[in-house]
């Protein structure tokens, strides 16, 4: 069986919308056949946080140079450009 | 209404914790949503009033002994209890008018987009909380299930002006294109930060003071910065206060025990609630999408707005580092505001939640931003103290159980907003002239706004150029 990653999803609390991504990847992930564990995150935690993370998944504002790819993950709020977010985050989960 | 009456009476004895989930489901449903994964949402949702419940129970008991035992004490009276909006938004949606909120919600929303009244779509259904929370007050004040669920219309009508209001400011700020934020919490003090920042700029001196967020972030953010470590120093310090002199009846023992049991339980607190509301929030995603699929199919062909959270604002450097100053500040102005009886706690957690819109007003300026969210929460504190006991009546109303003798609630989201206590001062007062009044002051803002549309957008932050978002040539 394959490594499990780690997505790391921030949001502002690691409450609302973060809960919204963080599902959304589990179960493309899923599909996909990628085991994937998702933690939830403030904004503020996620530097410490990020170097067990394979991937950070984000809808507010980060600091740079996290070590660790960043992808943006507001279209899973919007709807608009979900499917594009949701393959780039599995191609970088693949390895 | 004697229809709704008599719903709501088999309502009230079935509970929220099952007829939420129900509504849930059938909501779902007619909004499309798939059969299994509506039914699995509606059951977690019910699990997660059961896991809010609980909390509020180990909060409420935990705060309502110490806060008893600091009057007995030192005669400082604090029986206003700071729950969190975890609970106040478990109470909204547990309410009569919860029930209802999604819907009239949806429809004010469509309504307001097809005569072109509004620019927002609002798929952040999570936060229809607000609207209910609104309601669920004067629905406490008057018995009235009809007027409160008027104002929660009025409410979202009034949360998606603000949003278009702000969006300019809030796109350009923090880069976020296309987005607007009909936020209770965060949107309402943006009309005090305003004359504020105004004000500041014509001080001389105090308009060039600067402070760095890397620095304040460094300083404040291991302890103010995480909830649970704040709970557990917060507990042991109201420990200490309280239980003192139980020292001489039941021995060092006993009152070192009490102390450490406090701070561990708070500290509980801090880290249990926000799990329960991450269980809330995955129950509702199924009805959200749906809700989004359903409404952005409908406004097609429009440039809209998406309303989203005020979540994706908070991780931004001026508002994580402005509310670490403020939670200092809040807890100090409990302890000095004469006449307050609220003990801050739960939201403590949440300023950046009240002070994240006044971010592009001032520019990102952390000085200004803590002297308007300084402002705004000596406000809040007297709204607070003032509806207390119909917000206490209203989580009765919801079935959340209440401890023995157990002292008054509150929180910052949304205690301390002025749009909530207005609606319900008016309604307590003049029944339908309340929501009536409200949608009288909302048609004013619209005229005036849309009379000069630039100008009040440069206001709220706006950048100097407007976007042009209106028609595309050939619309």
């Amino acid at each position: 069986m394959a490594k499990t990653k780690v997505v790391l999803v921030a949001c502002g609390t690691a409450i609302a919308t973060s809960t919204v991504v963080a599902k959304a990847i589990e179960e493309a992930c899923k599909e996909a056949g990628i085991n994937v564990r998702t933690r939830q995150a403030k904004a503020a935690e996620v530097p410490t946080l990020a170097k067990d993370a394979d991937l950070i998944v984000t809808t507010t504002p980060l600091s740079k140079d996290l070590g660790v790819p960043v992808i943006q993950g507001l279209p899973f709020l919007t709807g608009i450009g979900r499917d594009q977010v949701l393959k780039e985050i599995i191609e970088a989960l693949k390895d | 209404m004697a229809f709704l009456e008599a719903v709501q009476g088999f309502f009230n004895t079935l509970g929220s914790f099952v007829l939420l989930p129900v509504f849930i489901f059938i909501f779902a449903i007619v909004l499309g949503a798939k059969v299994g994964r509506a039914f699995r949402s509606a059951v977690i949702i019910g699990v997660a009033f059961v896991g809010i419940n609980l909390v509020i129970g180990l909060m409420w008991g935990a705060l309502t002994d110490v806060s008893q035992a600091i009057v007995q004490n030192t005669g400082i009276q604090r029986d206003i209890i700071d729950v969190g909006w975890p609970s106040a938004a478990a109470i909204a949606f547990g309410s009569s008018v919860g029930l209802w909120v999604i819907p009239v919600a949806l429809l004010v929303n469509i309504i307001m987009l097809v005569t072109r009244l509004t620019k927002t779509l609002n798929v952040d259904v999570w936060n229809f909380w607000h609207f209910a929370f609104a309601g669920s007050l004067v629905v406490a004040a008057t018995g009235n299930l009809a007027l409160g669920i008027a104002t929660a219309a009025v409410a979202a009508a009034l949360m998606l002006f603000f949003a278009d209001w702000t969006a300019p400011a809030v796109q350009d700020f923090y880069n976020l294109p296309g987005i607007s934020i009909p936020h209770g919490t965060s949107t309402a003090y943006v009309a005090l930060a305003i004359p504020v920042n105004w004000l500041l700029d014509r001080i001389p001196g105090v308009r060039d003071v600067e402070a760095d967020p890397e620095t304040i972030q460094k300083t404040f953010g291991p302890t103010f910065g995480d909830p649970m470590i704040l709970g557990l120093v917060i507990g042991l310090v109201l420990g200490l206060i309280g239980f003192i002199p139980t020292i001489a009846a039941e021995g060092f023992q006993t009152f070192l025990a009490r102390v450490l049991q406090l701070g561990v339980n708070l500290a509980a607190v801090m880290v249990l609630l926000p799990r329960m509301v991450q269980i809330l929030m995955e129950g509702l995603i199924p009805i959200s999408e749906a809700a989004r699929e359903f409404m952005q199919k409908r406004a097609a062909n429009r440039e809209v707005y998406i309303g989203l959270d005020s979540a994706i604002l908070i991780g931004h450097p001026a508002a994580i580092s402005s509310a670490l100053l403020l939670v200092p500040i809040a807890i100090l102005l409990s302890v000095i505001l004469p006449g307050n009886r609220v003990l801050l706690f739960a939201d403590l957690a949440i300023i950046p939640f009240v002070v994240a819109m006044f971010a592009p007003i001032t520019r990102g300026n952390v000085f200004r931003i803590v002297i308007i969210g300084t402002i705004a929460l000596i406000i809040g504190f007297y709204l607070a103290n003032d509806i207390a006991p119909l917000m206490t009546s209203a989580a009765q109303a919801a079935n959340f159980e209440m401890p023995e003798g157990a002292a008054l609630i509150t929180s910052i989201g949304d205690g301390f907003i002025w749009i909530p206590w207005a609606f319900t001062r008016l309604g307590a007062l003049l029944s339908w002239g309340g929501p009536i009044i409200m949608l009288v002051l909302l048609a004013v803002l619209i005229f005036l706004y849309s009379r000069n549309t630039g100008a009040w957008e440069r206001a709220a932050g706006g950048p100097a150029e407007v976007f042009e978002f209106e028609e595309a040539p050939g619309d």
